[in-house]
């Protein structure tokens, strides 16, 4: 495929209700880390099975009027998918293939922590047709890794990562937190080393937001670390952009890069040329792609978000719950938000705005039927004044400023 | 009703020392309430009262109470605000009374407020019936609270009545005290009608209802009324009682307290302390002790809309209808937009206003750091008043700057008079007098300015003193003081309603305190922003903000958009309630700032 079919292959007008991202979630943990408020848990390995066989159930039984739907992406997400047994992720994965036409090339996504699958496991895994495995790294720093409760080492990260490359995984994405507690600027950039090292197709790293009721925010409040350094985060986030640039990565949105292969130092650039040139081996997340372009998903399992139709919907949290519901045959939904225009115009703009590529004038005028440079010319006019974001005739993207301010520049395009 | 069988009565308590709840016993021995219809506090019907556990507006109940000598008895309770703010109203309602009942908490003793209220209704030679109250609490020391309030009132411990007001112990016997010690009323049916104005309230049928007590002659309805302050002539178009809804009768005697309907529609003109009489024969002589009402501590209210100034002008109209001692007048401050300067008669009362502002006009309010009434003398030999900090003309044109300083009296255990002693000087106090209450406890009397006493001073002498000191204050004087205007300056541009007048000798150090706090509480923008203080055109603080570098949501997880999409509302809510000035947004509580300075002398 041609880039720029590429390109409109994952634009605005296409997708829509064609295509469609499947995501299921699994709510199992061998321990829960310090940082985490996922609706993850640790001790309720014994409903593995019965949840595994609700999900199936909840795909099976899923009534939207979508038989025509091909889905472009299954992404395994948690808590630990890793920690299921094969059996239960290979249940879930057949029951998806039944109930939605599988596109050719469908990116199948599975979310692993170390320590919790050995080599049998991993090609299990690519013999179900997995494609794509994201690895819960965090850091390459052993203190760091206890201080977190990871339940992991460094060591069992790198392991991983090598039998999941024996196991023939070629898409491999290793995720990161930058701004830990009493992490340093030599820690990250040792961390960054590693990483690069390793050579991943895809990075994710994302800045530590200490939530509420967490272990983090228990431990932060006793005294026993700082409170996060928001100026050193920052530093952090600068340091990775300039490392991984160095290194042949290529940012793409705000938290994730890839690695551009085959096009030595390929900048993405969109900003000066409107015919824009992507890599041909294309790494990106295509699931999560969809989340960013704003288009429609289902998910399955216990706290499961979808987009559909116009509404944004969502399970049950508690996955015993969960079981029990679609057990007795009853919707597993806990609430539902209708999506009207002014919401989803403002959702695609502060969605849209996270990728580095912005948003397209020409797709937005396709899909709302106006332009965004007239609905928001007074806010594009603020934020351009304030170097948060720059435009061509095509598009509007974050600056780099930008991207560490992007919370500065989305609200501005709320209702 | 024989004026011999009518008991005028009110209650004296520090705050939380169950007045209230005695209240509720009374109501409810005598029958004026079936238990079914208690619920706590009946008397203090605004949520704001309830909340905070005291009286804002003064009341009225009358009673039948049948005494254990046979005879049916009226009992009027008064039931008055215990704040020092409202110590006219107290006066007022005092006067109107032969007796109070002063309830004294067993395990707390006597406080800087009880004991203010108890010298005001020995003022108007009230009978004092003494009572201590929780004395089924574990931590109770009744026999030494009633030595304390032997030693101090001078009452005999014989009378002292040991009451729990919450389990109703002692109810039957403060009755038949209230009976048995407090006159009748001494009170002339055959003279020209006085009748003492003790409150007011409106009220959308009646217009405006004046709480009266008839000190001679009587009040019967549809008769022509006169207001002796302002001579208004009205008729009297209904009078009645509270029982403790008003019930309206035919007549109010000579010695009872009740209520007469106006019609009027601005309760200005139903002044507290106001006499009415008649227009026909009137009296020649007020009732004494009238004073109008007059505000000394005042703050600029401002819309965080700006749209919604004329909901904050109509808002501040109806509480008007019901709170004469509130003022306002339109104001405009560069930096907050149009918006009124409202004076009150002290902190309390602007705390009460802001929030029923806030809540029951669901408007989202800007106030000012409070300030008081300035006189100040020109060269040109003009004198002005400035009541707002911004308006304080230049140095250069002031020949003396004249403040409010006020009588205040601490109590304290010994332990913390140093304590206190420190914090007062800190404030420009001086010293007057110490006075013994008994072995552990001491009056401490000081004279200072109420700009001082206004910044935080009560929260800190609390806390100095571990919550065990009291405080009370009255007006003393106005004296000159080298005061001079600190103007603050964020982001090189001054912001008027930051400024304040402060002491010469205290400019450096409040306005070091005052730029440390704004940069605790003006969020960081995206570029540093200086804060300076500024005595005339010399800085004597700075401090910098630095600049905002990072402001990312964290993982937008299994396509959670709707969280995301909430916290990103609520930021911008949360910008819109701060007002913008120059490219800097400043949150409401700057404003309040000064008021939480941290001096760290």
């Amino acid at each position: 495929m041609r880039a720029v079919e590429q390109i409109r292959a994952f634009g605005y007008n296409r997708c829509v209700n064609s295509e469609i991202a499947l995501f299921v979630f699994i709510p199992f943990c061998k321990i829960k880390c310090t940082y985490c408020d996922f609706n993850a848990y640790a001790n309720l390995a014994r409903v593995m099975e019965p949840y595994a066989d609700a999900v199936a159930q909840e795909i099976s039984d899923c009534r939207l009027q979508i038989a025509d739907l091909t889905a472009k992406s299954l992404y395994f997400g948690g808590g630990t998918p890793s920690l299921v047994p094969v059996a239960q992720i290979e249940k879930i994965l057949r029951a998806c293939e039944s109930r939605f036409a599988f596109a050719p090339g469908i990116e199948i996504t599975l979310e692993a922590n170390p320590a919790t699958a050995d080599e049998t496991k991993l090609r299990a895994y690519r013999a179900l047709g997995i494609n794509r495995l994201s690895i819960g790294v965090q850091s390459f720093d052993d203190a760091t890794l206890r201080r977190l409760n990871r339940g992991h080492t460094v060591a069992d990260a790198i392991e991983m990562f090598e039998l999941a490359r024996r196991a023939g995984f070629d898409n491999i994405n290793l995720d990161f937190i930058f701004g830990l507690p009493l992490q340093t600027l030599a820690d990250w950039r040792a961390t960054l080393r590693r990483a690069i090292a390793l050579a991943p197709e895809h990075l994710s790293l994302y800045a530590l937001k200490v939530e509420e009721h967490t272990g983090l925010e228990h431990q932060i409040a006793r005294g026993k670390y700082p409170k996060p350094d928001d100026d050193l985060a920052a530093d952090m986030y600068e340091l990775a952009e300039e490392m991984l640039d160095t290194a042949g990565y290529a940012q793409y949105e705000i938290s994730n890069w890839t690695r551009s292969v085959g096009v030595g130092n390929w900048k993405l650039d969109v900003g000066r040329q409107s015919n824009i040139q992507l890599p041909t081996s294309n790494f990106q997340s295509r699931h999560n792609l969809t989340y960013w372009h704003n288009e429609p998903y289902l998910g399955f399992g216990a706290g499961a978000h979808s987009f559909f139709e116009r509404a944004r919907f969502w399970n049950v949290l508690s996955p015993v719950e969960y079981i029990e519901k679609i057990t007795r045959g009853e919707s597993a939904m806990a609430d539902r938000e209708e999506i009207n225009r002014e919401l989803e115009i403002a959702e695609t703009m502060f969605l849209g705005l996270r990728l580095n590529e912005g948003i397209a004038f020409e797709n937005f005028a396709q899909r709302f039927g106006e332009d965004a440079r007239v609905r928001y010319a007074k806010e594009i006019e603020e934020l351009k004044e304030m170097g948060l974001i720059e435009m061509s005739d095509a598009r509007v993207w974050l600056t780099p400023r930008g991207r560490l301010l992007s919370n500065e520049v989305f609200w501005r395009f709320l209702p | 009703m024989d004026q011999s069988h009518i008991r005028n009565l009110c209650i004296i308590a520090h705050i939380d020392h169950g007045k209230s709840t005695l209240t509720d016993r009374l109501l409810e021995q005598t029958g004026t309430l079936a238990k079914r219809d208690m619920v706590e506090q009946v008397m203090d019907q605004m949520d704001l009262e309830r909340e905070k556990g005291i009286t804002i507006k003064a009341k009225a109940v009358r009673m039948s109470y049948r005494a254990r000598d046979g005879i049916e008895y009226e009992l009027n309770l008064i039931d008055t605000p215990g704040h020092v703010d409202f110590t006219y109203e107290v006066s007022r309602a005092l006067a109107a009374c032969e007796g109070a009942v002063l309830v004294v908490d067993a395990t707390q003793g006597i406080e800087a407020q009880t004991l203010a209220n108890l010298y005001l209704a020995l003022e108007h030679n009230l009978t004092i019936v003494p009572v201590v109250n929780k004395i089924d609490l574990p931590s109770a020391r009744p026999d030494e609270i009633a030595h304390e309030m032997e030693n101090l009132l001078a009452v005999p411990n014989d009378q002292i009545i040991r009451a729990s007001a919450k389990s109703g112990v002692g109810t039957a016997d403060i009755l038949e005290a209230i009976v048995a010690r407090i006159p009748p009323p001494r009170a002339d049916s055959t003279l020209p009608l006085r009748a003492l104005i003790f409150d007011s309230k409106y009220d959308s049928y009646k217009g405006v209802v004046a709480y009266v007590r008839v000190v001679d002659g009587e009040l019967p309805k549809n008769k022509k009324i006169k207001l002796m302050s302002s001579g208004l002539e009205i008729d009297a178009l209904e009078v009645g009682a509270f029982r403790p809804k008003m019930v309206a009768g035919e007549t109010l005697i000579a010695g009872e307290v009740g209520y007469v309907a106006t019609g009027l529609k601005n309760v200005r003109d139903i002044q507290v302390g106001d006499t009415i009489t008649h227009s026909e024969n009137p009296a020649t002589e007020p009732v004494p002790g009238f004073r109008p009402a007059k505000p000394m501590v005042f703050a600029g209210f401002y819309p965080t809309e700006t749209n919604d100034y004329p909901l904050l002008r109509d808002a501040l109209d109806k509480l008007k209808l019901n709170d004469a001692s509130l003022t306002y007048d339109p104001e405009t401050s560069a930096a907050l937009g149009f918006g009124f300067r409202c004076g009150f008669l002290g902190l309390l009362h602007l705390e009460i206003v802001q929030e029923r502002l806030e809540r029951e006009y669901d408007l989202d309010l800007i106030a000012t750091a409070p300030s008081v009434e300035y006189h100040v003398l020109k060269h040109t030999g003009e004198i002005i008043t400035v009541d707002n900090p911004a308006e304080m003309p230049d140095g250069s044109e002031i020949l003396e700057i004249e403040e409010p300083w006020m009588h205040i009296q601490v109590f304290t255990p010994k332990d913390y008079i140093g304590a206190a002693m420190d914090l007062v000087t800190t404030r420009r106090g001086t010293f007057d007098k110490m006075e013994y209450l008994d072995e552990t406890r001491v009056m401490l009397g000081y004279v200072m300015p109420l700009s001082e006493l206004i910044i935080d001073f009560y929260d800190q002498l609390k806390s100095r003193t571990r919550g065990y000191a009291s405080l009370d204050y009255s007006f003393a004087n106005y004296r000159a003081s080298e005061l001079v205007k600190l103007n603050v300056l964020v982001n090189e541009e001054s912001v008027d309603a930051l400024s304040m007048i402060v002491h010469k000798d205290y400019a450096y150090a409040r306005g070091a305190a005052l730029c440390k706090k704004l940069k605790e509480v003006i969020p960081q923008q995206q570029f540093p922003v200086p804060i300076q203080a500024a005595m005339g055109g010399r800085i004597v603080a700075r401090e910098t903000i630095r600049a905002l570098r990072k402001d990312i949501l964290a993982k937008c997880y299994g396509g959670d958009v709707t969280r995301k999409r909430k916290l990103l509302e609520k930021q911008k809510a949360g910008k819109k309630r701060m007002k913008r000035f120059g490219s800097v947004d400043i949150p409401q509580e700057a404003f309040m700032a000064i008021l939480k300075l941290d001096e760290n002398r």
